[in-house]
């Protein structure tokens, strides 16, 4: 049915638009704060929820063995779910928009691949890419080649004629390539080595740490209002390339800043907590699902619900089996496959129709 | 308002396109149409208008002022382009898109008076039916519709339509030119656009300026330029000219033997 709309009518159909937006940033928010709690009252002693939140406010109303288990134990852990899943949404948000394809994520660009072969050479040769680096040996090595591997990536966006898809071609090289190079490291490495490759592969939380933590969260904020400055014209890439810059957006130079700024918080999530698929492919489909891809509620709602879906991640890693406490790489990824399949399906019906 | 190019040079790389073009002063409010085949450098001389192409000699002058070198988003203030069409999958709507273009040189936050110049851009181009649908839903000639809306929202001084009515069917390629026509008759923009279509840019234009391998071939009244024989050979033709009943002017082409 074509009815003609009132100039008010626009409006106030725009208006009651953004407020569905809103409340979905505080429903997601909600939720998050819920899972978040939920994860830190979860674990091989199972607490409720009132008690965690009590030793939330006073750490030692339920005495020094409780808030040793919820400050020192628990709550890095939770954090550091939030943050990475975090920075891995809004790493995978922004590939997404600027590479114009939505299975743009830093695992699909080989980043994590890079970052795993970083830490292999670290367990296997001992071998440091930064000197002096001590307890820090593995994360710095990870964080290295993923950082390298970005700056690759970049360096292919500023030759001439390279368009999105050219770069996606580039990421499945650099997958390939350093998966090859994972698998020698793993041939030369002895069975201690082994176990120990295959575990950081697998990502795994209990590697937060309070230092790993207060650097993510500086990322963080650093890169949100970084991006939330460029929703514009990132908002305007979506319409296409050549329609951006008739808009009057830089398109190349939007592209190197915000692949330094996606390299930077892909590194570091990576360098964390080893291998996380699908967070960065999940995160944003969800979002733009829920808001659309206005870039003002899809960046902060990436954010939001990578951070969710990671949290809930690590409560399930500790649910399903008691006193196990799973590795969130083989979680996401089994959550993270349906969801796969079904964007692969629903591109393949708007095409149809 | 006034546009005018002088003695620009420009191309892409070591590849000169534009040799020499100069299009003396067009007046807001008329309507250039520039035609000219396929790779005569039409869409090379909306870009380097636009910025998106640097010129290695001459100048573009709006008003008094000279802008050839002024940074892009200054000049897309002043200037709206329009490329060629593009499908895109985005989810946004139809309001949102036009929005958008709004918004890319008015500053980060939503104001209302932003609201209101895109619902009136939309009302005008009878639009508002289609304000809440998603972009990625609409037919060709809808999409165009919207990249109009999304070029004219800005309230340009200078509009550049590259082939604005390319792949549309009669219906839409008048109301298209129509609505811009509108516009002008409104806002008195200076418009340019390139056209393959001799008889609508006859129809529509009060100015044509034939474009031939970067060169300037001819510039002036429709039925002036439609009647040159430059028009067959650019376009490696026998055409013919003629009046319909009710005065429109009728180039009738055929394929030289």
């Amino acid at each position: 049915m074509i009815t003609d709309l009132t100039t008010a009518q626009m409006r106030q159909a725009y208006g009651s638009q953004t407020a569905r937006r809103y409340t979905m940033i505080v429903i997601v928010s909600g939720l998050l704060l819920l899972s978040f709690f939920l994860d830190i009252a979860t674990g091989p002693g199972k607490y409720s929820l009132s008690t965690v939140l009590q030793v939330f406010t006073d750490p030692l109303s339920h005495g020094v063995r409780l808030k040793v288990i919820v400050w020192d134990y628990r709550l890095p852990v939770a954090i550091t779910a939030v943050l990475v899943g975090a920075l891995l949404a809004v790493a995978g948000a922004q590939m997404q928009t600027i590479l114009n394809n939505p299975l743009a994520e830093p695992f699909t660009l080989g980043v994590s691949a890079a970052a795993s072969f970083g830490a292999s050479l670290a367990i296997v040769l001992g071998v440091s890419v930064i000197p002096a680096i001590g307890p820090f040996l593995v994360t710095a090595n990870a964080f290295v080649f993923a950082v390298l591997t970005c700056g690759f990536i970049l360096m292919a966006t500023r030759l001439k004629g390279v368009g999105s898809e050219t770069m996606i071609l580039f990421g499945i090289a650099i997958f390939f390539t350093f998966s090859a190079l994972l698998a020698l490291m793993q041939y030369m490495a002895s069975e201690d080595q082994i176990a120990r490759i295959v575990f950081w592969m697998m990502g795994s939380l209990s590697r937060a740490s309070w230092e790993k933590i207060s650097l993510g969260a500086l990322l963080l904020s650093i890169a949100i209002p970084f991006s939330l400055l460029r929703t514009w014209p990132m908002t305007a890439l979506r319409m296409g390339e050549a329609t951006a810059e008739s808009m009057g957006v830089d398109v190349s130079r939007l592209r190197v800043e915000m692949l330094i700024c996606i390299s930077l918080l892909a590194a570091t999530a990576v360098s964390f907590v080893g291998t996380v698929g699908f967070v960065g492919l999940v995160g944003p489909h969800i979002a733009r699902l829920l808001v659309g891809e206005d870039q003002r509620f899809f960046v902060p709602l990436s954010a939001l619900v990578g951070a969710l879906v990671l949290s809930l991640t690590s409560l399930i890693s500790k649910s399903i089996t008691p006193g196990v406490i799973y590795p969130i790489g083989i979680i996401t990824s089994l959550i993270g496959v349906p969801v796969f399949i079904s964007i692969i399906l629903s591109t393949r019906r708007e095409k149809l129709s | 308002m006034t546009l005018s190019i002088q003695n620009l040079r420009s191309g892409y790389g070591k590849k000169e396109i534009l040799h020499d073009v100069s299009i003396p002063t067009v007046k807001g409010g008329g309507f250039v149409g520039l035609i000219g085949p396929n790779a005569s450098g039409k869409s090379t001389l909306f870009k380097t208008l636009a910025g998106l192409v640097s010129p290695t000699a001459g100048s573009i002058i709006i008003g008094t002022d000279d802008i050839t070198h002024l940074h892009r988003k200054g000049r897309a203030r002043r200037i709206a382009y329009m490329p060629q069409a593009f499908g895109c999958n985005a989810l946004l709507t139809v309001f949102e898109s036009v929005l958008l273009a709004l918004k890319q040189t008015t500053g980060w936050r939503v104001k209302d008076e932003n609201l209101e110049r895109v619902s009136d851009t939309l009302s005008a181009l009878n639009l508002s039916h289609l304000a809440n649908r998603g972009i990625s839903d609409l037919s060709g000639g809808q999409a165009q519709m919207v990249a109009v809306a999304q070029t004219i929202v800005r309230s340009p001084e200078v509009i550049l339509l590259d082939e604005p009515t390319s792949a549309l069917d009669l219906h839409h390629q008048l109301s298209i030119l129509t609505s811009i026509r509108n516009e002008m008759d409104r806002k008195k923009p200076v418009i340019m656009a390139a056209l393959h279509d001799l008889n609508l840019a006859a129809k529509f234009c009060d100015r044509l300026v034939l474009l031939r391998d970067g060169i300037i071939l001819a510039d002036g009244a429709p039925e002036h330029i439609l009647g040159l024989s430059e028009i067959g050979e650019t376009y490696r033709v026998k055409t013919e000219l003629e009046y319909t009943k009710r005065g429109s002017i009728y180039v009738d082409a055929r394929l030289s033997a």
